[in-house]
């Protein structure tokens, strides 16, 4: 009786709420208080995939649905973010039957990493996906260990782990759990591989097990790449799903010798979350061809990139989360490598979270803001409250300081830009930051 | 003057920013017309610590910080003997536990510490997280900056920072933080301290002059960012802590 009025007042909650445009966590809440063992009772369809990671995970998700729809599988996604368990809760429910039996062959759900062993308390997903752990929102996140010891009771022996063999510390997952029941992805060295770390910071230098000295044959970026401790041998393992070749500059990712697959967004993180789908698809059974089709040249819905003008300036705005360095660096290596005409950058940090207060800015040390010393970058433009701690991090660039202006008013630098200039613009920035530029009069959307 | 700064396992230490604390001071003891060299210490490699002006460790996991006492328990003796002479060192975040008596980690399992100081840290499961507003005896305007950690320290006799009015100190929510004796300074505090709080960055310098008998420069360049970066940062939080 209980199961029953979980799913009604669930199903009726999830209902209104469409109706007045209020969040999807609010009905999963009020089940799990009608029948905090809802999950359990409720039959799940017969695979449930699990995506998690500091970096590239709403991507994976979105890649990993188009593929298995596209193989004509009917899939549940929770597409609105609500990642913690009363999102799932209601996304269970809403697509449940009376009797709670789920209406799909896929439950797929992106994980936030710090509330995945409080989703999965009851159900396990069948196969576990987890693309990376890195520096993410520190200031919530303690730092990555702290997460991967949160994460670790979310993975029950009995999932299927796919996991990302070059990335040190997400690959110990595997420590422990029953081999057959690893499936490991990664990248072989190639053209965009360095011997030499990139990065701020050399989270690779130690080995995450034993804080052993780590060797490298190569990097791809940070610390992700052919690692091996030196002390206790913890090493990347072989893959069975892998980037055999890469080659951005034509934006062609092969995999496992023969799959080629053309990358509407040429970056190395693109490569990767393309690999986790993949690996994750082909677990659940579907064919190389189909997802070949439908990951060439995919163009992601939830693209983090907008077009805009403003003045005689064509903007792109790369959207970044403030507190990732990772996510930083890959906009300033977009800027970088993409383009080679003028332009002027926008750096803004006025906000650092959208959801939280607070006026910590060590994360800006993790970045490598050096990325923009180079030619065409021609002025930067830093802006908002927090302009001052940017300017005296990029003090410690070796970008030569009449390249860059201090703008704690945004609109003041909008308004100069608007008046000033021809040059293609950039702008680097978080959700929480970017709508106070582009909600500005002077800046008009385009479609990309 | 020739400066040596020894900078203990940048890479190993390294959460929240930390080499900018080490950065910034060479930067501005260079500004003063000072030569500084900066030594780096990883795992069984030598340091002469009897020769250095400033020490420095970083903040890191609880698993690289144990790793890192366990290499470093061999400087105790040297570096007690200066802090005793005098030497300006800094042990920030989770290196400043190394200073005392012991760490206990989730677990249960104690580790020794040098005992440079008498306190004791006891690491949980839980983190204490949050921006920090606070006062020390060193000097008038407020300290601020993040705090980021799971450890509960207990006997701390000299903190750095007697109150807070917003986040978590040593061993209470707006307790006492970290550890202040001599020219030996100490605090989980991130942000990282010293580019926030151009003060701190000065006391520090002072203290360094003074050991070395030295009177500071009357001509002190100015660093309008950072005390920008600092007026905005006070500013803000103090904003938050009125509102409370």
């Amino acid at each position: 009786m209980r199961k029953f009025l979980a799913i009604l007042v669930c199903k009726a909650g999830r209902f209104v709420g469409k109706l007045v445009g209020k969040g999807s966590s609010l009905p999963g809440k009020y089940a799990l208080k009608i029948c905090p063992d809802i999950l359990s009772r409720v039959e799940l369809p017969p695979h449930i995939i699990a995506v998690t990671g500091s970096n590239g995970k709403t991507s994976t998700v979105e890649m990993i649905a188009a593929i298995l729809r596209a193989s004509g599988k009917t899939v549940v996604y929770n597409e609105e973010g609500s990642n913690q368990i009363e999102g799932v809760t209601t996304m269970v429910l809403t697509h449940a039957t009376m009797g709670g039996r789920m209406k799909a062959d896929v439950l797929l759900i992106e994980s936030d990493e710090r509330y995945a062993a409080r989703s999965f308390r009851f159900f396990h997903p069948t196969e576990f996906v987890v693309s990376n752990l890195y520096r993410d929102q520190l200031t919530r996140n303690g730092h990555p260990e702290w997460v991967f010891d949160a994460l670790r009771p979310a993975m029950a022996p009995e999932t299927e782990l796919i996991l990302n063999a070059d990335d040190p510390l997400s690959s110990c997952f595997a420590e422990g759990h029953d081999p057959k029941k690893v499936k490991w992805f990664g990248m072989d060295e190639c053209s965009i591989s360095t011997k030499e770390p990139s990065g701020m910071y050399r989270d690779g230098a130690y080995c995450p097990i034993c804080k052993g000295h780590m060797e490298y044959d190569y990097y791809h970026y940070n610390q992700i790449g052919a690692y091996r401790c030196t002390k206790c041998g913890h090493q990347k393992p072989a893959t069975n799903y892998t980037a055999t070749a890469v080659d951005l500059d034509r934006g062609v990712l092969t995999i496992d010798g023969g799959v080629e697959i053309a990358l509407a967004f040429r970056s190395i993180y693109n490569v990767y979350n393309i690999l986790a789908a993949y690996a994750a698809c082909r677990e659940c059974g579907v064919d190389s061809g189909i997802i070949q089709k439908v990951i060439s040249n995919y163009i992601l819905k939830n693209g983090r990139m907008q077009k805009f003008t403003l003045g005689q300036h064509h903007g792109t705005l790369l959207t970044s989360k403030h507190e990732n360095s990772v996510a930083y660096d890959t906009n300033l290596r977009y800027i970088r490598e993409e383009t080679h005409d003028p332009c002027a950058v926008m750096v803004i940090v006025d906000a650092v979270s959208r959801k939280y207060f607070t006026s910590e800015t060590s994360w800006l040390w993790d970045i490598n803001f050096d990325l923009l010393n180079c030619g065409h970058v021609e002025k930067i433009l830093l802006c908002g409250r927090y302009a001052n701690d940017l300017a005296v991090r990029f003090g410690f660039t070796g970008i030569p300081e009449g390249k860059w202006e201090l703008y704690p008013d945004i609109r003041e630098a909008a308004a100069l830009l608007e008046s000033r200039g021809d040059e293609d613009l950039y702008v680097v920035t978080c959700f929480s930051d970017r709508d106070k530029l582009l909600d500005l009069p002077a800046v008009k959307k385009e479609a990309l | 003057m020739e400066l040596k700064i020894i900078h203990f396992y940048p890479d190993l230490m390294s959460l929240y920013g930390s080499y900018a604390n080490a950065a910034l001071l060479r930067r501005h003891l260079e500004d003063l017309g000072n030569t500084v060299t900066v030594e780096t210490v990883d795992y069984g490699q030598t340091a002469d610590i009897a020769g250095a002006d400033f020490l420095y460790m970083g903040a890191g996991t609880e698993r690289s910080q144990k790793a890192a006492l366990e290499d470093f328990r061999r400087f105790g003796g040297d570096v007690k003997a200066a802090a005793a002479d005098g030497t300006a060192m800094l042990f920030a975040g989770t290196a400043m536990e190394l200073l005392g008596a012991s760490v206990t980690d989730c677990d249960g399992k104690v580790y020794e510490g040098i005992g440079l100081a008498g306190f004791t840290s006891v690491q949980g499961k839980q983190r204490f997280v949050g921006d920090v507003y606070a006062t020390t005896p060193l000097y008038g305007p407020a300290v601020v900056g993040y705090m980021n950690k799971c450890a509960v320290i207990s006997g701390v006799e000299t903190p750095l920072l007697s109150s807070l009015n917003m986040g978590f100190g040593n061993e209470t929510e707006k307790g006492p933080e970290g550890y202040h004796a001599n020219n030996v300074f100490a605090s989980e505090l991130t942000g990282p301290l010293l580019v926030k709080n151009p003060l701190m960055l000065g006391a520090v310098i002072a203290a360094i002059y003074r050991r070395r008998g030295t009177a500071l420069p009357e001509d002190i360049p100015a660093y309008p960012y950072e005390e920008q970066g600092y007026a905005i940062t006070e500013q803000q939080l103090r904003l938050r802590w009125d509102k409370k």
